[in-house]
């Protein structure tokens, strides 16, 4: 360690000098003089010194290590989880699967009834109420005989009418 | 003869392994290694813990987190930067956490006693002694705050440069000198108020 004196000689305001930091921190009798040159010193002459944990350093270390210890044993009895990257591409390919079938399923399920008609009510862009009679047979709106026999059914309190028309001159398909 | 005498000299085959050398050690599953890494940090660790801190029992816990955080996490460890650093900085982490914590505990219940003044005459001449410095310094500088603290402790009292504390931190130079400077104004105007025999040395060098 250098002597008081060389430090006082050497000693400048803001050092950062090791071996005047180093004197500093271990003579009184020179702290006090290198306050009067740098006060902004004051505290450096605390630094530098080995602290030594309460117990000493192998009590310390024993303690360290025995956490360690429990840890690693904590660690090993653990169920493992590792993952292989093969074993996670074959989850993966699962889920994919099963997520492409159910949207297959559900799209089948749930797929629009396409009836005859169905196109020329797109095409013509009519309202639907207008096809309401979706029946394969043709039908009559206005219809003319004297020799028709005309019977209209007793309503049933609804509001659907039925009326049979019985006429020899009638179409078959009718 | 001269030989012979060089022969009698014991030379050490296996000198210490550095740090990089006991990490790689460690990683292979060699307790023994960690152990000596544990034995060799010790001092550093728990001395910036406890003058960051100021209390040594919570040192030596917040000490013995650390390696316990650091034997967990060696596999991140890139040994391309020193290890030095990357510890400092885990010390850093853990003790700025444990300083917030603690202040925001402490704040609740006794924040009045900061204002406490010591009855000094401010002109009684002192002669300035080590352990009087530490006293002081424990009881000023609970007014900083935990980053602004370990800043300063790492460069006064571990003498480390701007440079290497931003690297610690891992935030810029500037960042570092401006939390420096900050901590030393008020250290200095803690020091007026609560300490006024020591305050007049700055007063004087003016």
């Amino acid at each position: 360690m250098m002597t008081c004196r060389n430090f006082r000689e050497k000693l400048q305001p803001g050092t950062s000098e090791p071996e005047l930091l180093d004197h500093l921190r271990h003579c009184d009798a020179c702290l006090d003089f290198a306050m009067n040159v740098d006060p902004d010193l004051f505290f450096r002459a605390i630094g530098g010194e080995e602290i030594v944990p309460p117990g000493g350093v192998d009590a310390f270390v024993g303690d360290v290590m025995s956490q360690v210890r429990v840890r690693q044993a904590e660690t090993s009895l653990a169920p493992h989880r590792t993952v292989s990257v093969w074993q996670r591409l074959a989850i993966a390919a699962t889920i994919a699967a099963g997520v492409t079938g159910a949207t297959l399923a559900y799209r089948f399920e749930h797929r629009p009834v396409t009836h005859p008609m169905s196109p020329i009510v797109v095409a013509a862009n009519v309202p639907a109420a207008h096809f309401a009679p979706t029946a394969t047979k043709s039908f009559v709106e206005t219809y003319s005989s004297h020799d028709a026999t005309i019977v209209e059914m007793p309503a049933d309190g609804s509001d659907t009418k039925v009326v049979m028309i019985f006429d020899d001159k009638l179409p078959a398909d009718l | 003869m001269l030989a012979e005498v060089l022969r009698m000299i014991p030379t050490n085959d296996s000198p210490e392994p550095d740090d990089r050398q006991l990490v790689e050690q460690i990683r292979h599953g060699d307790d023994g290694a960690f152990e000596t890494l544990v034995r060799r940090k010790t001092s550093k660790v728990y001395g910036l813990c406890y003058r960051v801190i100021g209390n040594s029992e919570d040192a030596k816990d917040i000490s013995q987190l650390v390696f316990i955080k650091l034997w967990e996490n060696l596999e991140k460890y890139d040994a391309q930067y020193a290890f030095d650093t990357w510890l400092y900085r885990m010390v850093t982490n853990v003790a700025i956490d444990f300083m917030r914590n603690k202040q925001s505990r402490d704040n609740a219940v006794n924040s009045t006693l900061r204002l406490v003044k010591t009855a000094v005459d401010p002109e009684q001449t002192v002669t300035v002694q080590r352990k009087e410095v530490e006293a002081v310094f424990n009881a000023v500088s609970d007014v900083l705050s935990p980053k602004q603290k370990t800043i300063f402790v790492m460069s006064e009292m571990e003498d480390l440069r701007s440079s290497e504390i931003a690297k610690i931190l891992g935030c810029q130079e500037s960042t570092v000198r401006n939390h420096l400077f900050n901590a030393r104004k008020v250290m200095q105007q803690q020091l007026k108020r609560r300490f006024p025999e020591y305050a007049r040395l700055w007063e004087e060098s003016r």
